[in-house]
């Protein structure tokens, strides 16, 4: 908890001088910045009274750089799900959004039944170059012209609801 | 893979085509740094930081929404009782000043509501918050965004009748003076017994004085799913068994709220307060609590029996929200606003849902009579009488109930009064005729039950 306090401090003091026009990303590098440089001290300080300085600094830690890193936030991972009628090139549509995107393709799955087509992509964004609206809007035209139904949705959210 | 195709098609079932959807996202914010020797620099300050804490809340909020495909329906503000600030008022019109200043940055940062223009007088009014009182019906009357209410009852302090009787004056006041839209100021108005201080919801939200600085509140609703859950069950599946199914959407709705949440907070730099687990309809066809009840197998919702499928239901939610967040509060159980369900105006209609119906669930369900219309001659005797009951439920049963009522000028049992967007369109409802004001006359306080004696 204590770390929590001290990056909302930070937060504060970054927005306090920057405006609250700051650009979201670097805000939210210089904090991390800021933090990782404190954090030996504050860790050797035992900030934190009651609580385990390793676990609360693990738990900030994740925290602060689920946005720009770490495989265990995971939340530069996209669930790219599509539905709808089988027809050849879906796959291939799909695909070469995601690759004109930067995303790599860390998993896929695909079925067709009874010629309903299904598929589930998990996409990793780590180096994709288009924020997240973009290659939404760029789903929906693709789905609009394959005549599928394609959903992005971050990882977090089914990790959230399936798994404790 | 990771998921299951299963789990990956409920979640994109549920957020496509189900409705689930955080319902809000209320950037709770204290004012009490904001309280000056006059109402122009009070409302000055107050304007400064509204704008200044949630200048980033909708954009923000917006972008989360997106990444995660989950639909956020509202952003919306909480504060400090506005009447803990206006010590500098010297009249009514003082009051207004500092309510259209609120309303003004409310608008300004883009918010749909911002609740908190509220007192709390369970056990007497100082006179500050006696100006303050008179000024609610014309605060609400001429601004858009702000949102009212009285807390009149608590378990520990008993009923203030007086103040019972005010607010059904203030009521009556507040529909005559919108009367062109239906009584509208009243639908932005709610008289609480045992007020919540992290209600994310309107129009009773507000920031208690035991909250901190600025927190972020979370109201999550999945009506529609749990809707489509239990009409694609066995008709013969035993009512335990749906509690079972009900617990664990419940416990997938909440997961999905305090993600929203904490993740909104941690972008705005503020942190995470709860996650209120209501189930809130909206006046989507098929996201709807009475629609709910109505497959738990009653023909109607308000039958008999629906008092108890609403227990059941109301209890399940809560199980599994509880298991699923550490950070629960608000209201969480089920709201019942009859005009913002599209099959609760249907029973109210047909007649199988009446007033009284309504007050036997709101005594297993959050929160109130909520979203009433009653004919426009009702007196605010009557309403207040109405009020009344409701808050001795919640003050003998220890927990939170509410009346948002609209006595809708000029209407009659049978007409519809359209509110527009989330509040929906009313059904007049019939209202007991027999006299009460002789009771509500009496004044005075209705003693604190011994249940409030614990320590």
């Amino acid at each position: 908890m204590a770390n929590e306090e001290l990056i909302y401090r930070i937060t504060r003091a970054v927005y306090g001088r920057l405006g609250a026009q700051a650009d979201e990303r670097t805000v939210e590098n210089l904090v991390t910045d800021i933090y990782r440089a404190i954090e030996p001290v504050v860790d050797a300080a035992g900030n934190g009274g009651g609580d385990a300085g390793g676990r609360t600094s693990g738990g900030a830690r994740r925290g602060l750089t689920a946005h720009g890193g770490e495989a265990e936030g995971s939340s530069n991972r996209l669930i790219v799900s599509v539905f709808g009628v089988d027809h050849p090139g879906i796959v291939a549509g799909v695909a070469q959004i995601l690759a004109e995107s930067g995303c790599s393709i860390a998993d896929i799955n695909q079925t067709v039944v009874q010629g309903k087509f299904a598929m589930v992509i998990i996409a990793d964004s780590t180096n994709s170059n288009a924020p997240v609206g973009t290659l939404k809007e760029r789903f929906r035209a693709a789905g609009d012209k394959l005549g599928v139904r394609i959903y992005a949705q971050r990882e977090d959210l089914f990790n959230a609801m399936h798994r404790i | 893979m990771e998921y299951s195709q299963a789990e990956i098609l409920q979640t994109v079932r549920m957020t496509e085509m189900e409705h689930l959807d955080v319902r809000t996202v209320t950037l709770g914010l204290s004012l009490r740094d904001c309280a000056g020797d006059s109402i122009e620099r009070t409302a000055e300050r107050v304007r400064a930081k509204i704008e200044r804490t949630a200048e980033r809340l909708v954009s923000t909020v917006d972008g989360i929404s997106d990444e995660l495909g989950i639909s956020v329906a509202n952003k919306r503000i909480s504060i400090t009782p506005a009447s803990h600030v206006a010590g500098g008022a010297q009249s009514v019109a003082d009051c207004l000043t500092l309510a259209r200043a609120i309303d003004e940055a409310a608008t300004r940062v883009g918010v749909d509501f911002l609740g908190g223009y509220s007192a709390l007088v369970q056990k007497g009014w100082t006179n500050v918050e006696d100006l303050f009182l008179a000024s609610i019906p014309e605060a609400l009357a001429t601004t858009k965004r702000l949102c009212s209410s009285v807390n009149v009852a608590t378990t520990r302090a008993g009923i203030n009748m007086d103040a019972v009787a005010r607010v059904g004056r203030l009521i009556k006041e507040a529909a005559e003076l919108t009367r062109d839209q239906g009584g509208l100021a009243c639908a932005k108005f709610v008289c609480f017994a045992n007020a919540v201080e992290d209600n994310p919801f309107m129009a009773g939200a507000f920031h208690g004085t035991g909250e901190g600085e600025a927190v972020i509140n979370v109201g999550v609703s999945g009506p529609g799913v749990v809707n489509h859950a239990v009409r694609h069950a066995p008709r013969d599946m035993p009512l335990h068994e749906l509690a079972e199914l009900i617990k664990k959407l419940s416990f997938k709705l909440a997961r999905a709220g305090e993600l929203v949440g904490r993740e909104a907070a941690r972008r705005l730099g503020l942190r995470f307060g709860i996650i209120d687990l209501s189930l809130a309809p909206t006046p989507l066809r098929g996201d709807s609590v009475a629609e709910i009840i109505e497959a738990f197998g009653f023909e109607r919702a308000g039958a008999p029996g629906t008092t108890a499928a609403l227990a059941l239901l109301t209890d399940a939610v809560k199980k599994g929200g509880a298991m699923a967040s550490s950070a629960v509060g608000g209201m969480s159980g089920a709201f019942i606003p009859v005009s913002e369900d599209a099959a609760m105006i249907d029973a109210a209609r047909v007649g199988a849902l009446t007033l009284e119906k309504l007050e036997a669930w709101t005594s297993v369900c959050s929160v109130g009579l909520d979203m009433i219309a009653v004919p426009g001659a009702t007196s605010a005797e009557t309403i207040a009488a109405i009020i009344a009951d409701e808050m001795a439920i919640g003050v003998m049963n220890t927990k939170t109930t509410a009346v948002r009522i609209i006595p809708a000028p000029g209407k009659v049992v049978g007409d519809m009064v359209e509110f527009g967007g989330l509040l929906g369109t009313a059904p007049v409802m019939a209202v007991n005729s027999f006299n009460c004001a002789d009771f509500i006359r009496r004044g005075g306080y209705i003693p604190a039950p011994v249940q409030s004696l614990r320590n």
